[in-house]
C-alpha cells in the first residue's frame, strides 16, 4: 500500500495514500470526539470530512477544547 | 433590569468563569456549578489522544443553560486571532469570541493594535465580541464603534492576583461606554469583585482566582455571591462620601441635657 505524509498537529506522520479526514480521525483515535479539523488553513466541517481526501505534505490541524481563561 | 444583555443574549448571572489551571476536569465542573454561572471561556488546543480526557466539550455540554466562550489565546496577531475565532466557533456552535491576543508571554499584556483590528473582522463577521484589553478608555470607545458587546479592561495582569490597580481607569471606561464593562483578569479576591460591581461593571471575569483556591467550588460561590451584593448595592444607591463625621444619632436631647 502506498503511503503519503502529511504533517499532523505539528509533526510528521505517514498515512495510507487516499486516506480521508474521517478516515485520519479513526487512525489519530479521535473518531466521534468533538473535534475541529483545519487543513491547509481550511476548516473541513464534519459534513465534509468523508469526502476530503488528504495529499502528501497537507498541514493537518486536530482541535479540541481546553481549559482557558 | 437585572439581566446581563451580551449581543441578542441574556444571563442572570454576572460572575462569567475561566476554566483554566484547574487540577482536574471534575474540579473545574464542580467550580462552574457552584458558582452559578451561564458563560465560561474556554481555549482552543491541539487533540491529544493521550490527554483525552482533558476535553472540556463534552463535560461542559451537559451543565443545562451554560454558553461558551472560545478564547483566542495563543494569538500573537489579529490574523491568527480570527482564524481561531472561526474554528472555535466550528467547533463550539456560540456566536462569543473572546478576543484576547498578548504577544509577550512574560507580561501577558493585550496588544490594542491587534485586538482592535480582530475586533473590527469579527464583529462584521456577526460575532459577540468581548475583547479582553488594558484599562484605556480611547480603546475601550474606538472598539465600542466597530460593534464590540462588550470590552473587559484588566484589572492587574493575568493570574497575577493583584487585583482592581486599574480602578480609576475603569471607572473613565464604566463612564463613557454604552455597552458592558467586564473586568477580566487579575482579580484575587470576592471583594474585588464586589468592588469592580459595585463601581459599575456589568459582569466579572475569573478564573486563577477560583481555580488554585484550595477548595475552588466554595470560592466559586463566594465570588458568584460577591458579584451579585456588588450588582445590589450599586441599584440600591451608595451614600456619599463626606469629609466629615455625620452623626447618626441625635446629638441633642440627651439624658439630663439642658434643652
Amino acid at each position: 500500500m502506498s503511503t503519503i505524509a502529511i504533517i499532523l498537529n505539528g509533526e510528521s506522520k505517514e498515512i495510507p495514500a487516499g486516506t480521508t479526514v474521517a478516515g485520519l480521525l479513526v487512525i489519530a483515535d479521535a473518531l466521534g470526539q468533538p473535534v475541529a479539523v483545519v487543513v491547509n488553513e481550511n476548516i473541513v466541517r464534519p459534513d465534509q470530512r468523508d469526502s476530503c481526501i488528504l495529499h502528501n505534505e497537507d498541514q493537518v490541524e486536530i482541535l479540541v477544547f481546553a481549559g482557558g481563561g | 433590569m437585572n439581566a446581563l444583555r451580551l449581543g441578542s443574549y441574556t444571563f442572570s448571572s454576572r460572575l462569567i468563569l475561566g476554566t483554566g489551571k484547574f487540577s482536574s476536569t471534575s474540579a473545574m465542573i464542580e467550580a462552574v456549578r457552584a458558582s452559578g454561572t451561564q458563560l465560561v471561556t474556554v481555549a482552543l488546543r491541539r487533540f491529544n489522544r493521550e490527554q483525552a480526557e482533558d476535553d472540556l466539550f463534552g463535560p461542559l455540554s451537559e451543565i443545562e443553560g451554560l454558553t461558551l466562550m472560545p478564547n483566542t489565546s495563543g494569538a500573537a496577531t489579529a490574523k491568527e486571532a480570527v482564524k481561531a475565532a472561526h474554528i472555535s466557533r466550528e467547533l463550539s456552535g456560540s456566536p462569543f469570541i473572546k478576543v484576547e491576543i498578548h504577544p509577550n508571554p512574560h507580561h501577558l499584556m493585550p496588544d490594542p493594535i491587534e485586538t482592535y483590528e480582530a475586533c473590527k473582522i469579527l464583529a462584521a463577521e456577526g460575532f459577540i465580541v468581548m475583547p479582553y484589553i488594558p484599562a484605556d478608555p480611547v480603546l475601550a470607545k474606538r472598539l465600542e464603534e466597530v460593534g464590540c458587546s462588550s470590552v473587559m479592561p484588566l484589572g492587574s495582569a493575568i493570574g497575577s492576583g493583584q487585583g482592581l490597580s486599574t480602578a480609576e481607569m475603569v471607572k473613565i471606561i464604566i463612564r463613557e461606554s454604552s455597552i458592558p464593562v467586564i473586568v477580566d483578569a487579575g482579580l484575587r479576591s470576592p471583594s474585588e469583585a464586589c468592588a469592580a460591581m459595585e463601581m459599575g461593571c456589568e459582569a466579572v471575569l475569573v478564573n486563577s482566582a477560583v481555580a488554585v483556591a484550595r477548595n475552588p467550588a466554595a470560592m466559586a460561590s463566594a465570588f458568584a455571591k460577591a458579584v451579585e451584593a456588588g450588582f445590589e448595592a450599586r441599584n440600591a444607591g451608595l451614600m456619599p462620601r463626606s469629609g466629615a463625621a455625620v452623626a447618626t444619632s441625635p446629638l441633642t436631647s440627651f439624658l439630663g441635657a439642658a434643652s
